[in-house]
């Protein structure tokens, strides 16, 4: 079972927000009215966002930072452990995945997580006068239930599935060709449009894999390692 | 399979275990196992899915596309592999494009105009009546004997459709095809045309380079071609064994400024100024090129002319005239600072001074082309023309020759005409003077207009003051307007028709940006929506109405075979070519210095009245055959301050300001990656919502302002202000930024639009109504940056 990681580059990284587009085009999340997404209630799985930029020092000396952040995918997440209806759980290789029909939307997960990437729908999703015709239609299920992208509805929390609908479709293609299935045979569409190439995915168990060679980099680090999550998305410092 | 649980059973059971931590615990033990039987996997697909190969034109970067077609909708879009400028990448306008497919505000049909200018009482029309219109209009104007007094105007034409266009306007009879690269890359295209000859973009082999200098070029967000400076910066950076050096010049720092190593707060307008102390260190340190300088420019050293005449070379004027002491008291840039970067350039090969392919902050007054004239001169300087990790001659594809225009009096005497945007006139050094043909269709100069043909062209929104479009339309007997969308100029038209969105339709489109030629090409990935047809194949269907002589010139049935027939010598199959959506010769074939090859293909290339002998001009002798004989007031009313040989060579010319003391601030308005420099993406809501990342605002504008100037105004972050300038008031919010040189505020393009459609309409502000309309004397450049403002609490 490959144990899926992704890499983030932030040297390579330019801000320019493709993945998190390239998610929402490839996980139908809704677009949110104005209003909303002033409350910070946009629904991009994959948000980019600017660090707050020392406030001392000469102008020269000033420079704004970004971070790209999807979900860590934690060996440890705490969404997990408050779920009070098991609808988040861990999957055998490690993904953090949502079951939208179990959960209550009680939001303990939107607090729980240290990361912040995961979403409430606060309104029924809606796409008007035929722009949801673009919507991705793959369907994938877990666990006996919708996953991936097919539209949430109002009232569930939902979060980045490391596009687990292209890991059944490249599983699935595998099969049909009657092959055996390669880990790098998939890639997340975020990974997949990274206008920097900034963003490197793969399997953490592989000691060969790309993303493992890349995490014993001097420059890698994770996020709130402290918290004790082990986030299986790994950063490279800038420089 | 087992039922899942719905939320009302779910409620049961927790009432029943209790409400302790432990028999949660417990109950999630329970339903954290699987259910028997449960499934696990891919649900078959619901329909027929196929991929087709495009080319995205939601900037100019022209990034090729494979687009995933499920049941006959258009659901995704990624990066063609294949593409030599984005392999596999895709921006967020790029993903965002189904947006633009099945946005519900496009244009459905064709329509006339019934009320008013402007009141929006239309009838649809079919494209026969359309067709029959125009051509009549045409006929009209050729038998009155005024064909020239039928204009377009065209905004980003791909590929064939540019030389396609200007062959419409010729075979009418019409010298007005008037491209909007005046907004935009017109400095530096001039630039190198009267530097290197060669009319065109330069482009730049980052891949290779060691050390890059970005002129306010903005590379990582809104350049010419971003994603292709996105690769070649990511490759620079992290692709090989050397992380080479990125130092950014600009009063805005910018996300391409953040990921630099180095950012440099200039004094807006004055890069010329430090372009040339850089080259006054480098000279006098001896780390010039001493051999393409001595072997391969014209006018380094000191010359004589035919006549016996001293002039003063570039090398002269630079020693004398720019030393860093001066260059810091103009720019503010340190000249220690300067010292270092001019060593640190010439000294780590290869290096290359970029120039921005938009309007950046060169362009104001005459500065622009001198600006951009001392920063190409860097690379020649260094020997970093034609050289691997320097600047590199775009090439493309041999076409075919157009065939020869049907003779044709009435035409050949109309396209003799002065041209309506001055080009070559009023502007002496201009090719295009898109933002001037308002006020000259006002004034009726150089003529009446009869007839305003507009492709891709919102002018009313996009030109500093485009207002005054709205005025000169009173005098524009009929106006055409080929868009998608109902836009701010289309509200004006006497005929609104349709044309499809890049992912419906034919067209090519050249590669530009790696040097070496390359073709992709648009298909229709979908059937068309709704009742639009391709601007080429309209133009064509008018051409054949017309008769002879001008259907003579337009031997082709459609735009599909007009392409097919200009493409067959790229070496591809047609079949190939929809294929992969790409076709190029991959790998820059270097020319050798003085080779014939450099002569023809490298510099002089595009001289007309200078000698094409390879050699680049320090000292531009293209601008001599076209200044040389004005006197001083001339040249003053050109909007130069310098007379005798400083004409000739770069130097800085302080930028004019609209705006006194009173108005303390420069106007930069900046375009981001997220929206893009076109209208239509203006009315997508997913740009909308990510519009402004870098200081956390969406769905709106804001202004961008120095902590501590704010700090003086008693400003405090978001709140309301006004922004004034001599030409007039916005109301938007301030948001502050340390990253910024103080003297600076900027605010984004391509919000508060008036009209394209209901995501677009009537949020934010549009900065270019503030900006100075004037163009600049000599050039004919839009003047973006040469405004003041004064900023107060709303």
């Amino acid at each position: 079972m490959p144990r899926w990681s992704m890499v983030i580059d932030l040297d390579k990284c330019v801000a320019c927000q493709g993945c998190s587009i390239a998610c929402r085009m490839e996980n139908n999340t809704p677009i949110v009215s104005p209003s909303e997404a002033a409350l910070g209630r946009s629904m991009l799985w994959n948000d980019v966002f600017p660090l707050r930029a020392e406030e001392e020092g000469a102008i020269a000396s000033a420079k704004a930072r970004f971070l790209t952040r999807p979900c860590m995918h934690c060996e440890d997440p705490p969404c997990v452990k408050v779920c009070p209806v098991g609808a988040t759980y861990q999957d055998d290789e490690g993904l953090v995945r949502q079951n939208y029909t179990r959960c209550i939307g009680c939001r303990f997960c939107t607090v729980a997580c240290p990361y912040g990437v995961r979403y409430f729908n606060w309104y029924e999703p809606a796409w008007e006068d035929g722009l949801d015709q673009h919507l991705n239609p793959d369907r994938v299920e877990g666990r006996g239930v919708l996953e991936g992208p097919a539209v949430r509805p109002k009232g569930v929390v939902e979060k980045c599935t490391f596009c687990i609908h292209r890991l059944h479709k490249a599983r699935a293609r595998a099969e049909a060709e009657g092959r055996d299935f390669r880990p790098d045979e998939y890639v997340p569409a975020c990974v997949q449009t990274c206008t920097g190439k900034a963003r490197f995915f793969g399997d953490l168990d592989d000691a060969n894999s790309t993303v493992s060679l890349l995490a014993q980099s001097r420059r890698a680090f994770r996020l709130l390692n402290e918290a004790g999550t082990h986030p299986k998305v790994i950063y490279l410092h800038e420089g | 399979m087992t039922t899942p649980l719905t939320r009302r059973q779910f409620l049961k059971l927790t009432a029943v275990a209790g409400g302790s931590a432990a028999a949660m615990g417990g109950l999630q033990a329970v339903l954290n196992a699987t259910p028997a039987g449960a499934e696990e996997g891919l649900l078959a697909p619901s329909g027929e899915e196929h991929i087709v190969p495009s080319v995205c034109l939601l900037c100019p970067s022209g990034c090729g596309v494979l687009v995933r077609v499920a049941d006959g909708r258009a659901v995704k879009l990624e990066g063609n592999p294949m593409h030599p400028i984005n392999t596999g990448s895709l921006c967020p306008k790029g993903q965002a494009a189904p947006e633009l497919l099945y946005n519900p505000d496009r244009l459905t049909g064709p329509l006339r105009r019934v009320g008013e200018r402007g009141s929006g009482e239309w009838e649809p029309i079919t494209w026969d009546e359309a067709v029959q219109i125009v051509a009549q209009k045409l006929n009209d104007l050729r038998a009155a004997g005024h064909p020239e007094r039928a204009a377009c105007l065209y905004g980003e034409t791909r590929g064939q459709m540019r030389p396609f266009i200007e062959r419409f306007m010729q075979a009418v009879g019409s010298p007005n095809a008037i491209s909007h690269d005046s907004l935009n890359i017109e400095a530096a295209k001039l630039a190198t045309y009267y530097t290197q000859g060669v009319y065109d973009l330069p482009a730049y082999d980052l891949e290779n380079s060691n050390y890059v200098l970005s002129f306010g070029a903005n590379l990582l967000e809104a350049g010419r071609t971003p994603q292709r400076m996105v690769s070649g910066y990511s490759y620079m950076r992290r692709g090989r064994a050397e992380r080479g050096k990125v130092v950014v010049i600009d009063p805005r720092q910018g996300v391409t400024g953040a990921k630099a190593d180095e950012w440099i707060p200039i004094v807006p307008g004055t890069d010329a100024a430090l372009a040339l102390g850089l080259a006054n260190v480098i000279i006098r340190s001896g780390l010039a090129d001493s051999d393409f300088v001595h072997n391969y420019s014209f006018g380094f050293e000191d010359f004589k002319d035919g006549e016996g005449k001293s002039h003063k070379g570039f090398k002269e004027f630079v020693l004398q005239n720019y030393p860093p002491s001066r260059v810091e008291q103009i720019t503010g840039v340190p000249a220690t600072t300067i010292s270092r970067l001019a060593g640190e350039f010439a000294g780590n090969p290869p290096a290359v001074a970029i120039l921005p392919g938009k309007g950046g902050l060169l362009n104001g007054s005459i500065n622009g082309l001198y600006t951009a004239m001392a920063v190409h001169m860097l690379n020649a300087l260094v020997g970093s023309i034609e050289t691997p990790g320097g600047v590199l001659a775009q090439r493309y594809f041999p076409c075919a020759d157009w065939p020869q225009l049907p003779p044709d009096p009435v035409a050949e005497r109309g396209r003799t005409a002065e041209r309506l945007d001055g080009a070559g006139a009023r502007f002496p050094l201009a090719r295009h003077a898109y933002q001037a043909v308002a006020d000259h269709i006002s004034e009726g100069y150089p003529y009446p207009v009869e007839m305003l043909f507009l492709y891709d062209a919102n002018p009313v929104y996009e030109v500093p003051g485009g207002t005054r479009f709205v005025e000169a339309f009173q005098k524009a007997p009929f106006i055409v307007s080929c868009a998608s969308f109902m836009d701010e100029t289309a509200q004006y038209a006497d005929l609104v028709l349709p044309e499809p969105t890049f992912l419906e339709r034919w067209q090519d489109d050249a590669i530009e940006g790696l040097g070496y030629p390359g073709v992709g090409l648009r298909q229709p990935v979908v059937e068309p929506l709704y009742d639009t047809l391709n601007t080429g194949d309209f133009l064509l269907r008018v051409a054949q109405a017309m008769g002879d002589p001008v259907a003579g010139a337009f031997p082709w049935s459609n735009f599909e075979e007009l392409l097919k027939d200009r493409l067959k010598t790229i070496g591809a199959e047609w079949e190939t070519l929809k294929e992969l959506g790409v076709w190029m010769i991959p790998g820059y074939r270097f020319a050798r210095r003085g080779s014939e090859k450099w002569v023809a293909e490298v510099v002089g290339r595009d001289r007309m009245s200078s000698p094409r002998d390879g050699r680049f001009d320090f000292f531009s002798r293209e601008l001599n055959c076209a200044l040389g004989e004005l006197g001083a007031d001339e040249l003053k009313a050109l909007g130069l301050s310098q007379a005798g040989d400083a004409v000739f060579l770069p130097h800085h010319e302080p930028v004019t300001y609209a705006g006194n003391a009173e108005y303390p601030f420069t106007l930069n308005v900046i375009t981001l990656m997220s929206l893009g420099p076109y209208s239509a993406a203006a009315n997508m809501p997913t740009l909308q919502e990510i519009s402004g990342m870098t200081v956390g605002e969406r769905w709106d504008s804001w202004l961008e302002m120095n902590p501590e100037a704010a700090h003086e105004l008693e400003l405090r972050n978001k709140d309301g202000v006004w922004v004034e300038s001599p030409y007039g008031k916005l109301k938007t919010k301030v948001r502050l930024v340390k990253s910024l040189h103080p003297d600076v505020v900027n605010l984004p393009h391509n919000q508060g639009h008036t009209a394209v459609g209901r995501w677009a309409r009537n949020r934010g502000v549009n900065g270019l109504e503030i900006l100075n309309p004037a163009s600049e004397p000599a050039t004919g450049l839009a003047s973006f940056t040469n405004t003041r403002v004064k900023v107060y609490k709303a």
